[in-house]
């Protein structure tokens, strides 16, 4: 006797967020139906995206094997910009304005900004605008990038349960998106989700961050955290609906084995992380190396591939 | 052993001490309240003290020479100068149980005139006295001291067999304590006594009428020697240290009884009766019994469950004859004050499902009807009572209990007494958040909004406070304290509830216990998102019910051996371990809730 599968039906979906102006190049996350590839439960309208992360100036600490795909580009961030999106196809590009931080430059916001311009005018691609993540500098610099990108419905960040005000007040003003960020805990990050609604945000322009790690340093725990929230969004909770983002990247280039471990392993490690997140539900996965990219790209097309059954 | 003598300075007191005493010691000995959280361990560095413009710590500081000590103001307990003025006022909390059970004190004083012996009745004098009484108590055991009949024979012919005997009940005997001669019924007093780790606060009952005489809280003296419960249990260890926690605490209890009854002119040799209620540390502590393995796991007291003594046994000073009786416990966590609240709220007995909160340092939670119980602990911490906070008090004289904002972010605060404020008790700080979120100086996450132009608002070197009265401010780490507290107590009652698949509607009725002073206002408690988001009319509040329950032992024989019964009844519920409780507490770590949905008529 054939066994008839259980299926899970859901009465609420994941918001769709659509990042970048309107029309041609704009990018459309969110909008599942279902956990991640189960198409017989329900579907995946808008596929997760890989995006491409580059910094507002040399990354002079980065490893050879990060710097070297990107050739003499990596010392100019435009040209950074152009190589990530022209050369290795990336149709989301993650800026982040680290110069400004005290720790890496303590460059003035001005002179940030005026890098994140030069990059919008030669890139058509949408783009994430992360601060530099020292709270009293990114006060004064987020407002400002925000300002100069005005109307160019960009996903900024980071929002957390302490700075989240100037920031959600300065995309409201801008009409951009924001991630808001949360220290893996499904309470907390619905927390900060209703705390920037509650200012007169949409909630269906939030992305949330929960936090993540990479493997083998407690990614079983984002995994669960990242499914229970996706849980209770499809039960009904609108304050959890929002499409995930991870900082796959950030957290891979730390890792000690990943840095150390022959040429190959970190971007080994990158892909792996990153397919484990998106069977956890993650919606936009932003990467350093380009390989891992192409091969987190590949992944998601035989994956989504799946639908046609 | 060498002497020497400590001047300190600021408080302008003189003490004799042996060499090598240290210095927090000394100032225990001449009566200076330190603060000292850490027990004179040297871990919490807050009892520095000023030597020759030097800054020492007074607990790693031995005495070698004659010495002029300076104690600056921040380390001194604040609590010093309320341990005297101190009169509750939960008075006006009278409980409608108060006549539930049958009037029948612990300590009863008969009067008898016996007729004198003769041939055809020829009892001893004692068994005389035995059969005057015996069928007044449903026949039970009665007995007495060899001290007591050394002189009865004399006391009973040259009173002409008129006496009044004293009888105490100790659980199911009785003991002739007096025979006094002629009739002294008239004078008859006891003590009901709850015991804190924060307050102790006791009542003078007429035995004769139950009219309360008085009522006082004083701070525990054992904060001397460690702010919490485990600070002490490891002084305890210390050689000496049980004894003097113990010494403690006694000095709270005979300073209210000699107060309260010197100011109704009562001689204490007619009072015969104390009743106690306290969480289980404290009865250990009080009693001298070990309480080393309270504090490691699995957290096992020696016992929970205290005979009834006579009172120099303990060391309460009342009259010598006089017995002290304590509340049981269930376990560790859950202490004879919280039975002692079951049997004042009447939990036990009701058919219907009700919810007894006791918010204090331990909030304790009781569910359950006369069939079955299940209480747990939540470490709420002492937000509610005052304590931990920038300007927190008790609800004593001076404490604002409650306080309205009205839209251009003016506060009216109402104090305990109507006087000039000194502070804010736990009631006074449940309306401030309440408002403060109505108005929105405060966000859901109960940060204090800055670009919010009102001159109450200001900016601190740590985040904003908010300013209630002259020199009286909340600061965010005060919200955030009373966040914690609120979540701990809500996230408790839920946990309860999912363990015996029960909901917030199934409950009939909810008490609220706590020395909130006589007001607490629910529907603010509920703003916050401190108590369920229920139909307001099945909550009461009950005040100090720990107290309340000992008076009612205290008169009521009947109600003492309840205790007896409910303390078995109640089924612990350990949350720590509870995987679950984790969870719903961070949920809770909002205003009023993360599930808005569970507190419907919150409107924000």
């Amino acid at each position: 006797m054939a066994i008839e599968l259980v299926k899970e039906k859901y009465g609420n979906a994941i918001n769709i967020v659509e990042i970048g102006r309107a029309g041609s190049s704009s990018i459309k996350i969110g909008g599942e139906t279902t956990l991640p590839f189960l198409f017989r439960e329900g579907s995946m309208p808008n596929e997760p995206v890989a995006a491409l992360e580059i910094l507002d100036s040399d990354p002079v600490d980065w490893p050879d094997i990060l710097r070297e795909p990107f050739g003499e580009a990596i010392k100019d961030p435009v040209k950074w910009a152009k190589t990530a999106v022209e050369k290795f196809g990336s149709r989301l590009l993650c800026v982040r304005l680290q110069s400004v931080h005290p720790d890496y430059g303590n460059r003035s916001s001005g002179e940030s900004v005026s890098v994140l311009k030069a990059i919008v005018k030669e890139i058509k691609v949408p783009l994430i605008v992360i601060g530099c993540g020292d709270d009293e500098k990114d006060s004064d610099l987020l407002p400002k990038a925000s300002q100069a990108l005005k109307g160019e419905n960009c996903l900024f960040g980071i929002a957390t349960q302490e700075n989240y005000k100037t920031l959600t007040a300065t995309c409201l003003a801008d009409g951009h998106s924001i991630i808001s960020e949360s220290p893996i805990d499904v309470n907390i990050a619905k927390q900060v989700n209703i705390l920037i609604s509650d200012m007169g945000f949409d909630s269906k322009r939030i992305v949330m961050h929960t936090t993540m790690t990479a493997l083998g340093y407690g990614m079983e725990y984002v995994y669960s955290i990242m499914e229970r929230s996706r849980l209770a969004a499809f039960m009904g909770d609108k304050m959890l609906s929002m499409p995930f983002i991870l900082f796959v990247g950030q957290e891979t280039w730390k890792v000690k084995e990943a840095k150390e471990l022959g040429l190959r392993q970190g971007v080994n490690w990158e892909i792996a992380t990153s397919v484990s997140m998106l069977q956890a539900g993650a919606d936009i996965l932003v990467v350093r190396h380009p390989d891992s990219a192409k091969a987190i790209t590949n992944y998601i097309k035989e994956m989504m591939k799946e639908e046609g059954k | 052993m060498k002497e020497f003598t400590i001047n300190f300075t600021a408080q302008n007191k003189k003490i004799k001490v042996s060499q090598g005493t240290d210095l927090l010691t000394a100032a225990i000995k001449s009566g200076i309240m330190m603060h000292a959280a850490c027990g004179g361990e040297g871990l919490c560095g807050k009892c520095k003290v000023v030597i020759d413009k030097k800054e020492v710590l007074a607990c790693q500081t031995i005495v070698e020479s004659d010495l002029n000590v300076n104690i600056p103001k921040e380390s001194l307990e604040i609590h010093t100068k309320l341990a005297h003025e101190s009169e509750e006022f939960t008075k006006g909390v009278v409980l409608k149980r108060e006549d539930a059970f049958k009037f029948s004190p612990l300590v009863r004083k008969i009067y008898l005139e016996l007729s004198g012996p003769a041939q055809d009745d020829n009892l001893s004098d004692l068994d005389r006295i035995y059969r005057e009484i015996s069928h007044k108590f449903d026949n039970l055991r009665i007995s007495t001291s060899l001290s007591n009949l050394k002189h009865l024979s004399e006391i009973l012919r040259d009173s002409d067999f008129k006496v009044t005997v004293t009888i105490a009940c100790k659980d199911d005997a009785l003991d002739i304590i007096t025979v006094e001669p002629g009739d002294t019924t008239k004078t008859n007093y006891g003590f009901a006594f709850d015991i804190g780790t924060t307050t102790i606060a006791g009542q003078l009952i007429d035995l004769n009428n139950k009219n309360i005489l008085g009522t006082r809280i004083a701070f525990n003296k054992q904060a001397l020697y460690g702010s919490d419960v485990i600070t002490r249990i490891i002084y305890a260890s210390n050689p000496g240290g049980l004894a003097g926690l113990s010494e403690a605490v006694l000095d709270n209890i005979n300073e209210i009884i000699l107060d309260l009854s010197g100011a109704q002119n009562i001689a204490l040799s007619d009072v015969y009766s104390v009743v106690l209620a306290g969480n289980m540390t404290m009865m250990h502590l009080l009693l001298k019994i070990d309480p080393a393995n309270i504090r490691k796991a699995p957290y096992i007291p020696t016992t929970t469950v205290f005979e009834t003594i006579h009172a120099p046994e303990v060391g309460v000073e009342i009259n010598p004859k006089g017995i002290a009786a304590f509340l049981p416990g269930v376990t560790t966590y859950i202490g004879g004050d919280t039975v002692s609240g079951v049997i004042a709220c009447g939990l036990a007995e009701s058919d219907e499902l009700s919810l007894l909160i006791d918010i204090g340092t331990n909030g304790e939670i009781v569910l359950g009807n006369r069939e079955w119980m299940i209480g747990a602990a939540a470490s709420a911490g002492p937000a509610f009572e005052g304590s931990g906070l920038e300007c927190g008090m008790k609800a004593v004289k001076g404490a604002i209990q409650g306080a309205e904002i009205d839209g251009d972010i003016n506060v009216k605060a109402v104090t305990v007494d109507g006087g000039k404020p000194k502070g804010i008790c736990g009631s006074g700080y449940i309306d401030l958040l309440c408002q403060m979120l109505k108005r929105g100086v405060i966000g859901k996450n109960g940060k204090i909004d800055g670009t919010l132009k009102s001159k109450n608002i200001r900016k601190t070197g740590s985040g904003y406070e908010f300013t209630v009265a002259e020199d009286i401010v909340i600061t965010e780490d005060d919200i955030e304290n009373l966040k914690r507290s609120k979540g701990a107590i809500y996230s408790a009652i839920i946990s309860l509830l999912n363990k015996v698949e029960k909901s917030i509607a199934d409950i009939k009725k909810i008490y609220i216990a706590g020395g909130f002073g006589n007001y607490l206002n629910i529907e603010n408690a509920v703003f916050i998102g401190l108590l369920p988001d229920t139909d307001r009319s099945i909550y009461e509040f009950i005040g100090n019910s720990s107290l309340a329950g000992a008076r009612m032992s205290l008169l009521s024989r009947d109600a003492f051996m309840k205790a007896n019964d409910i303390y078995k009844n109640i089924t612990y519920v350990d949350l720590s371990s509870e995987p679950k409780y984790m969870d719903e507490y961070v949920a809770s770590l909002f205003f009023p809730h993360t599930d808005l949905g569970r507190f419907p008529s919150v409107r924000l």
